[in-house]
């Protein structure tokens, strides 16, 4: 009865035509690093390119979301959609008069811009010396944390919005994704030093991996450190830009298909990936250490008197360690009962021959 | 097994009995009065003596030797009984000299590691129950030949490796300790093959298995002993049959008779059609019983009352009143539908004869606590308790207190900086006309990101760094793009058979792949030894060393043979470019480069292997060094 009478087509099924896709951009604004990248990319034209870019994602599908976030120094800050914007809007009376008005800039792509930079400038003039002094590194774990949360909550609210009761919890889990919001993660990092955050940032890699997220990595500078990790496990690109001055080429090249499109392309992902972990007691980044057999937790070193850090059980060692033995035990001559010979070595009487 | 032996002796002139435990494990003295009990291990016993039987005085001289103990301790037990001292004595020395024997038997099987290997004689004596008791013995595993060598057989890689490694091996180190090396670390391998071996085919239906074949126009039939022997045993009738009838028929027509008599087919269970041909010799036992004895295996069983249904007949009527069962299920009419009864009932037969998987036939009869449970009522019951085990997961930030982590790069440049101008100069670039719009119009990203449409690349090399956005960056970054697109391209087609030999031939890179598997062999055995610290192996850790050395030497071997035939494809080349110019004037271009393989290729192949061998032999140089042994 459907067929005939056409009733498919006004059914608005979205999951007929292509999916839409949440893009979640997290930017990394070590202040430290940008200054140092001044020279090569400076942070006023990265924004830029950044928007184009961003304009470019929404314009592929008109049900296409983005956020962004930013990793700060000592603390991971909501760019975009601002927070507390939402619950204002309509009921203010007499409220602002939104800050672009340019009848020549489609208006999701002006708010967009508008919101990004305000709250960029507010989150530099709060931001204190002494802030900027205390770290050399990011808050990203902080940051993936609060993407994730924020792709749970829109797949939530995308699901309900299409089907009404269904159960999103099978839809994380579920093998086939050709319905429900497809969320990536794009990280733009300029810092490295992250082994403090070992734990926490392989934890977010595990949920990324279980909601079939994918974390693509756009490195600009600092050391690698998990990174790569995150990118691998999650199946998403890794990228670590030779030329800083074609960012958006970069952007626009790699790190613009969704995941649908993905399948169908080859992925220019850097190949080597450093697998090595940080130890559970000084963070430092090892490749060969001693592993609890209880917890799995790692140590670049024996912890004192053999005790597992994180679940306290007494760990044994073995034989390992014990100085390679390359000379032979001197034997201590033994007068045998029977008067056998023992020292074979020294020659016996000699007979005269026959 | 014979009684406990006992016998009244003397020992250091006290008097008591001398007596040998039900177990024979123990020689033991107990006093008459007093409590110094002589308790001997029969294991340990190394020597006996008995007077001869000549002598007035019967004595017992046992010599003992434990395993901690440094000396051998003799023990004399006189026998001092009155009626039959000799007798004891000859008694017990039997008994002794018996256990004493089967001991050092068994004892050739055990052996260290470091002892030669002794060939396994009693292997040939050896019955089924110690074959177990041998898989999960390694050393025994490792000095059985016949087991390795049919192992060897069975996988032909591992032979070429043991042949290969076996003729490189130096002669310093003796064929039995190059054969333990070899297998220690193979010990897993030989025990499956060694189970896979010791499995045996079921018994199976020989009935439906045996068939006629059509061969020359006449029908032909093979049955070994083994199926015959199979047939007996499970239909007794025709083992009656065959007793009763062959002295008067011979085998052979005996058995085309039975194959084609309606006595077959009954006893396949197929129906016998009229059709048939009737066999008089046959034919008198198509009604007689196939069971050895009725219901005996019934008997047998002991079913728990909760499930036995037979009870229920004294209850009830039974199932004789009530529906009647369907025709296959009713009981006793066998004319029906014979093939479900007599394949249940031959099913039955062969299952009874295989080893119970389920059922320990050590159990006590009646229900254990497993039936019990399984025929528990657990619904009935509450939840079980969650029984966790807590872990204390400790906070670890207190203890970074006190660290002071190494300075990264970029750690130290940032140190460098000071914040505030990192700060100012942060919200300079925010506030640039590029992002800054101006009169509530938004920025104009179409100058904000450089690209300049018409600008010749010329005009930009003049700058010493390209501005964001121009022509040659992102040129540059496509680059990058692609060449990342082409690699991981390279990885999911897969490189074709050639690529990956890269211009080898096959025979050089079969032999590469050998030396490859040697050497590793080698360098394990190596490792063990060195990371043992068991100083005792330090002189085979010496012959090992001298392994790796001979390892280096075969890989360049390859390396220039490789090289050689490449030299001999280049040459071969050349030749055929100069006949071609000679014969048609056309100059051809071709270059050496082209020619894969040679020893450049088999060195990057090999290379992590010679790192491993380079590294090995400096460790070893290292702790000769720190023992203060000087090396030439």
């Amino acid at each position: 009865m459907d067929r005939v009478d056409g009733t498919e087509h006004y059914k608005g099924d979205v999951s007929q035509g292509p999916i839409p896709a949440l893009l979640l951009i997290i930017l990394d604004t070590n202040p430290h690093a940008w200054a140092l990248l001044n020279r090569d990319l400076p942070l006023s034209e990265a924004i830029a390119n950044l928007l184009v870019f961003i304009n470019a994602h929404l314009a592929f599908h008109n049900a296409n979301q983005v956020a962004v976030v930013a990793s700060h120094c000592h603390r991971a800050v909501w760019l975009y959609p601002r927070p507390g914007s939402s619950s204002e809007g309509v009921d203010m009376a007499g409220g602002e008069t939104p800050a672009i008005n340019d009848a020549n800039k489609y208006r999701p792509f002006a708010q967009i811009e508008d919101q990004l930079l305000t709250s960029l400038r507010d989150l530099i003039q709060t931001t204190t010396p002494d802030d900027v002094a205390s770290t050399n590194t990011t808050q990203m774990a902080g940051a993936l944390t609060l993407a994730l949360a924020h792709i749970n909550k829109a797949t939530l609210a995308f699901s309900q919005q299409i089907g009404g009761t269904e159960t999103t919890a099978d839809h994380l889990g579920s093998s086939d994704d050709t319905s429900g919001l497809q969320s990536r993660i794009l990280v733009l990092s300029v810092s490295g030093d992250l082994a403090h955050q070992y734990i926490p940032i392989m934890n977010t890699t595990f949920a990324a991996q279980r909601m079939r997220v994918p974390i693509d990595i756009l490195k600009l500078a600092g050391d690698t450190v998990f990174l790569q990790q995150a990118s691998d496990t999650t199946r998403g690109i890794y990228l670590q830009l030779r030329s800083p001055q074609g960012f958006l080429q970069y952007l626009m090249m790699a790190f613009l298909p969704d995941q649908t499109s993905r399948k169908l392309l080859v992925a220019p992902t850097q190949e080597v990936v450093d697998f090595r972990a940080a130890c559970f007691c000084h963070r430092k980044v090892v490749d060969v250490g001693f592993v609890c057999s209880i917890c799995l937790s790692i140590f670049c070193s024996v912890p004192e008197g053999a005790v597992c850090l994180t679940c306290s059980t007494h760990l044994s060692l073995g034989e390992y360690g014990s100085k390679p033995a390359v000379v032979p035990r001197k034997k201590k001559k033994r007068r045998k009962l029977n008067g056998g010979d023992d020292t074979p070595s020294r020659p016996g009487t000699p007979v005269p021959n026959k | 097994m014979a009684p406990a032996l006992k016998a009244s002796a003397l020992y250091k002139k006290k008097e008591g009995t001398l007596s040998i435990t039900s177990n024979q494990k123990l020689l033991q003295w107990v006093p008459r009065e007093g409590d110094k009990t002589v308790v001997i291990t029969v294991g340990d016993i190394a020597n006996l003596q008995q007077t001869p039987e000549t002598a007035a005085k019967v004595m017992l001289k046992v010599f003992e030797k434990s395993a901690d103990a440094p000396e051998s301790v003799t023990h004399v037990f006189q026998y001092n009984s009155t009626s039959n001292a000799r007798g004891e004595a000859n008694a017990i020395k039997d008994t002794l000299s018996v256990l004493l024997a089967a001991i050092k038997a068994n004892d050739g099987n055990v052996t260290t590691t470091a002892s030669a290997a002794i060939p396994i004689t009693s292997a040939v004596a050896s019955n089924q129950g110690s074959a177990s008791a041998k898989w999960y013995d390694d050393d025994a595993l490792k000095l059985d030949i016949e087991l390795q060598q049919s192992l060897m057989k069975k996988d032909q890689p591992l032979h070429r490796t043991y042949t290969e490694a076996r003729k490189t091996k130096p002669d310093t180190i003796s064929d039995s300790q190059f054969n333990s090396q070899f297998w220690s670390t193979r010990t897993n391998v030989l025990r499956a093959h060694a189970v896979e071996k010791n499995q045996k085919r079921g018994s199976y239906n020989v009935l439906s298995a045996v068939k006629p074949k059509v061969v020359d126009n006449e029908l032909k039939m093979n049955i070994s002993a083994e199926q015959i022997q199979l047939i007996f045993s499970q239909h007794p009738l025709v083992k009656r049959v065959y007793d009763e009838n062959v002295p008067k028929l011979n085998e052979t027509d005996f058995w085309s008779r039975f194959f084609l008599s309606r006595l077959f087919k009954t006893l396949k269970g197929e129906r016998v059609a009229d059709a048939d041909p009737t066999d008089p010799t046959f034919d008198r036992y198509l009604n007689g019983s196939n069971e050895n004895r009725p219901n005996q295996r019934l008997l047998e069983l002991h079913i728990p009352n909760i499930i036995n249904l037979e009870r229920n007949e004294e209850n009830q009527g039974g199932s004789k009143g009530g529906n009647r069962p369907d025709f296959t299920m009713r009981p006793g009419e066998s004319a029906k539908v014979p093939i479900v009864r007599s394949l249940n009932s031959l099913s039955e037969k062969i299952m009874a004869h295989v080893a119970p998987s389920d059922i320990d036939p050590a159990d006590p009869i009646g229900m254990d606590e497993e039936t019990f449970n399984s025929l528990a009522l657990r619904d009935l019951q509450g939840s079980a308790k969650e029984n966790r085990i807590i872990l204390n997961i400790k906070q670890q930030s207190q203890f970074f207190a006190n660290e002071t982590p190494e300075v990264s790069t970029e750690a130290a440049l940032y140190a460098k900086q000071v914040p505030t101008e990192v700060l100012s100069q942060i919200r300079l670039e925010l506030s640039l006309k590029e992002v800054h719009g101006r009169d509530g119009k938004g920025i104009d990203l179409g100058k904000a990101i450089g690209v300049i449409e018409d600008s010749d690349s010329d005009e930009e090399l003049h700058h010493k760094i390209p501005h964001v956005g121009s022509k040659a960056s992102i040129a540059n970054a496509t680059k990058q793009i692609l060449e990342g697109v082409k690699s991981r391209r390279i990885e999911i087609d897969g490189s074709d058979a050639k690529s990956s030999l890269s211009g080898l031939s096959q025979r050089i890179f079969e032999r590469l792949v050998l030396t490859h598997a040697t050497t590793t062999e080698f360098l394990h055995h190596f490792w063990l030894l060195f990371l043992s610290g068991d100083p005792d192996r330090a002189g085979e850790l010496a012959k090992m060393v001298e392994t790796l050395e001979r390892s280096m030497d075969r890989i360049s071997a390859v390396a220039e043979d490789a090289e050689t035939e490449r030299n001999e494809v280049i040459r071969i080349e050349r030749q055929r470019v100069r006949d071609l110019y000679e014969k048609t004037g056309k100059r051809l271009k071709w270059s050496a480069d082209a020619v894969g393989g040679g020893k450049v290729i088999v060195k990057a192949m090999m290379e992590p292997t010679i790192k491993t061998l380079q590294k090995a032999s400096k460790e070893y140089k290292k702790a000769l060094a720190v023992e203060g042994i000087d090396t030439y």
